[in-house]
């Protein structure tokens, strides 16, 4: 099998901050909805964030960003800081795994990620009596007291490998599809190959409406955003001068 | 030798400071860490096989289709349906947890009276003897299935009434029935063929509707393009979601939405911007700016906009008979792309707002949302399959929650054509709950059940030979074999679509400008959800992100 770079590219003109991604992917990996959880303690690995132009009155504009793990390509930054090697990319397909069981919970990633996309879980998980049976028999109860960030449903990865390998193909593009994704009414999530030219996803990032957030930082996120308006766009960068993509040799 | 407290205390240090050289320390700590995070009574998923199966969801009239994981007999995760013509494989947020809600902390599981324990057994027997005492009324929240059918010929056997509890979609369209003479379920908006939208506060991009429809509409055909072939226009008091992904928004004082549409349709005539006919308001275009808080001339640029690119329609967040109007203004009714008759049924039912004059026994489906009180003094039997919280019904009886119960799923309160779906039951009740059908059925062993009524349904639909059923694959139902192939077809995911509506099929007539209506407010709308309660992890929306804030309101 081909090496792949997932990625996605995130229209935000078309995205309405319904939120059916975060629920989705919440339900998807067994996250349970602790009563005790805040904005600040809660899991989201996928997190839409309300942000606006700053003007008041009717000249105000807002625009929703979904914000998760960019799947940092070069120099990623958790995986630079993790002392128990719980974090790696995936050379297969260019996902940024998390690995529960070797994290002791340190946070450095947390406080290394610039998109502050990771998020510590701070409780075992538990459901009301009955619920377990809800649960998605693909994926693992969250472990407390370690950090755990978007994986782009590695679940359904694997599930989508198994049938390939079964079929003694390539991954159908129609059998790995993370839950965010399906669920956007939308379709502002579109999620591709990266590494195949002829990926819409590709031609998308390609655009001169794509951005990445934070480019000039160098680690070459996977998650590219799309918009029209200037001033989402701007937002890519804030207190900096005007982004210039860092050229690695 | 002597051994000394001292060589004892030496031995004590040097063992300590030796074994911290050693992995067993470190070893001990990273196991007891990984034990404690792995408690053997923390519940995980059992790892069993999978597998999808197609249902419809009927936590709100809008019958969205599902795609439902199934693991050990149990839904274990919900999608859209892409299959499903209208919804086309979109839901709404709250629908991605709802395979949880029937383990809601809330869940009603037992039979109470008056908050005392009590059973089907009593409850059945003091229905019967209420309704030997006097008339009943039956109040239903999701008119059109099957159940609704049996509800209404249990009310008429027994000299009862049968009453409806609209949502805030199909309220909205009540002020056309007397415009019109057709019933407000029969209406629909043509949305697929309208260029620009006027929302008076409805959150057409927050779960208005099947979310589906007009999301997936917006994102085709507005979202991001600077002259969109679909313009949405948004009047709000406060920057609401769909406001802020509008191509305009018009930021009004809240409560003032009837004088906007009076002077609109001032300006509308006084611009010779339609055809002058019907009455006109009284209100001329100076007070309105005045109440709105816009200037005249906006108004009037916003009358020019609408009539810039036609077909436009207006939409009212609920019944507001000024904002109504407008459509009778603009030419928008029974016309391509404005107000259509979905249905020629001309059914209209009674609204369970309307005073009861007298009755001994009330029964409530569980369709009904929670906080509706019938303006009766009677014996109160309600069903539902959460608790919402304090209530003045007497009997409290659990019914199916999520996918617990066969029932079919009529066209949703906005669509433009006749769809007809089943939802099947994919999951075991976790309590013993009847719904208010089977516990009428159980009194009334002459009404039919809801089976028979649902394979009556398919055998009349069959014997139309109209229409197109909706699978993986689109087939003319004139082209089955058979009313069963059509029943099961439904019963495994399909969705039944009629003829498109005919335009030209419905008139309307105003006259007299109606008075003002109330006052619209964007705020906590949670689609027609009508579960009294929201899946557990709707709380990644409410709790642990801003995106359902209240916005702030323009009240100057």
């Amino acid at each position: 099998m081909s090496a792949a770079r997932y990625g996605m590219v995130i229209d935000l003109d078309r995205c309405t901050g319904c939120g059916s991604c975060m629920v989705a992917c919440a339900s998807e990996n067994n996250i349970p909805a602790l009563p005790q959880a805040t904005a600040r303690t809660g899991l989201t690995p996928m997190l839409v964030r309300r942000v606006s132009n700053s003007k008041q009155g009717s000249e105000r504009r807002e625009a929703f960003f979904p914000i998760m793990c960019m799947h940092c390509e070069h120099e990623t930054p958790c995986v630079k800081v993790c002392p128990q090697q719980a974090v790696e990319v995936d050379k297969a397909t260019g996902v940024v795994m998390q690995m529960p069981q070797r994290c002791l919970g340190c946070r450095y990633c947390m406080t290394a990620c610039p998109y502050h996309a990771r998020y510590f879980n701070w409780w075992d998980p538990s459901w009301p009596a009955g619920m377990e049976k809800s649960l998605n028999p693909g994926v693992s109860s969250r472990m407390r007291g370690v950090v755990e960030k978007c994986n782009l449903c590695h679940a359904r990865l694997h599930s989508a490998m198994e049938k390939a390998a079964a079929g003694k193909r390539e991954i159908d593009a129609a059998d790995y599809i993370p839950a965010c994704v399906e669920a956007c009414p939308t379709g502002a999530i579109q999620f591709g190959n990266l590494a195949d030219a002829n990926d819409p996803v590709t031609k998308e990032s390609k655009s001169p409406e794509s951005f990445r957030l934070l480019a000039r930082l160098g680690t070459e996120p996977k998650v590219y955003y799309k918009s029209k308006e200037a001033w989402v766009r701007a937002l890519a960068e804030p207190n900096a001068a005007p982004a210039s993509e860092v050229q690695h040799g | 030798m002597k051994f000394s407290r001292r060589d004892l205390l030496m031995w004590g240090a040097g063992a300590a400071a030796g074994l911290m050289v050693t992995p067993v320390p470190w070893k001990i700590l990273d196991d007891t860490s990984k034990w404690s995070q792995n408690w053997p009574w923390i519940p995980q998923a059992a790892r069993v096989p999978v597998e999808f199966k197609q249902s419809a969801c009927t936590l709100c009239p809008n019958g969205c289709g599902l795609r439902v994981r199934m693991a050990a007999g149990w839904p274990v995760g919900v999608a859209g349906a892409n299959t499903h013509p209208i919804s086309r494989g979109a839901l709404c947020p709250l629908a991605f947890g709802a395979h949880q809600l029937n383990w809601h902390p809330k869940r009603l599981r037992a039979v109470s009276r008056r908050g005392i324990a009590s059973s089907w057994n009593e409850a059945q027997g003091a229905f019967a003897k209420a309704r030997g005492e006097g008339p009943i009324v039956v109040i239903d929240g999701y008119p059109g299935r099957a159940a609704s059918s049996l509800l209404e010929s249990f009310a008429a056997k027994q000299g009862g009434s049968y009453r409806v509890v609209n949502g805030p979609e199909v309220q909205a369209l009540e002020p056309y029935e007397q415009w019109t003479g057709v019933p407000a379920s029969s209406l629909g908006y043509d949305l697929e063929n309208t260029q620009t939208i006027l929302s008076f506060g409805a959150p057409l991009l927050d779960g208005w509707g099947m979310p589906g429809r007009f999301t997936r509409l917006w994102a085709e055909r507005a979202a991001g393009i600077t002259d969109p072939q679909l313009r949405l226009i948004q009047v709000d008091s406060s920057l609401s979601r769909t406001a802020s992904r509008a191509w305009q928004w018009i930021s009004i004082r809240e409560g003032s939405e009837s004088a906007l549409a009076s002077g609109l349709a001032r300006a509308f005539v006084e611009q010779k911007l339609v055809p002058a006919h019907g009455p006109i308001p009284a209100m001329t275009l100076a007070e309105a700016a005045g109440q709105t808080g816009l200037q005249a001339q906006e108004i009037a640029d916003l009358a020019r906009t609408l009539i810039e690119r036609t077909p436009a329609v207006v939409i009212a967040r609920e019944n507001n008979p000024a904002v109504a109007a407008l459509n009778i203004v603009l030419g928008s009714v029974g016309t391509r792309g404005g107000i259509v008759r979905r249905s020629q049924s001309k059914q209209g039912h009674v609204s369970a707002e309307d005073a009861i004059q007298s009755a001994r026994a009330v029964l409530i489906d569980a369709s009904v949302p929670w906080d509706f009180t019938p303006k009766v003094d009677a014996e109160v039997f309600r069903f539902a399959a959460w608790d919402g919280g304090p209530t003045k019904a007497d009997w409290l009886l659990p019914a199916p929650g999520f996918l617990e119960e066969l029932t079919d799923v009529p066209s949703a309160p906005t669509a433009s054509v006749e769809t007809y779906g089943i939802a099947q039951k994919l999951a075991k009740p976790s309590a013993e709950v009847q719904s208010a059908a089977q516990f009428l059925a159980r009194l009334d062993s002459s009404l039919d059940s809801l089976e028979k009524i649902i394979q009556t349904r398919c055998q009349q639909l069959f014997r139309k030979g109209a229409g197109t059923l909706h699978a993986r694959e689109q087939s003319p139902v004139a082209q089955l074999a058979s009313a069963e192939e059509l029943e099961e077809q439904l019963r495994n995911g399909a969705v039944w679509v009629g003829e498109p509506s005919r335009a030209d099929g419905l008139r309307a007539e105003l006259k007299l400008w109606p008075d003002a209506g109330p006052s619209t407010r964007s705020a906590d709308w949670a689609s027609d959800w009508a579960a009294p309660v929201l899946p557990p992890l709707a709380s990644k929306l409410y709790i642990e992100s801003a995106l359902r804030q209240v916005p702030e309101r323009r009240n100057a």
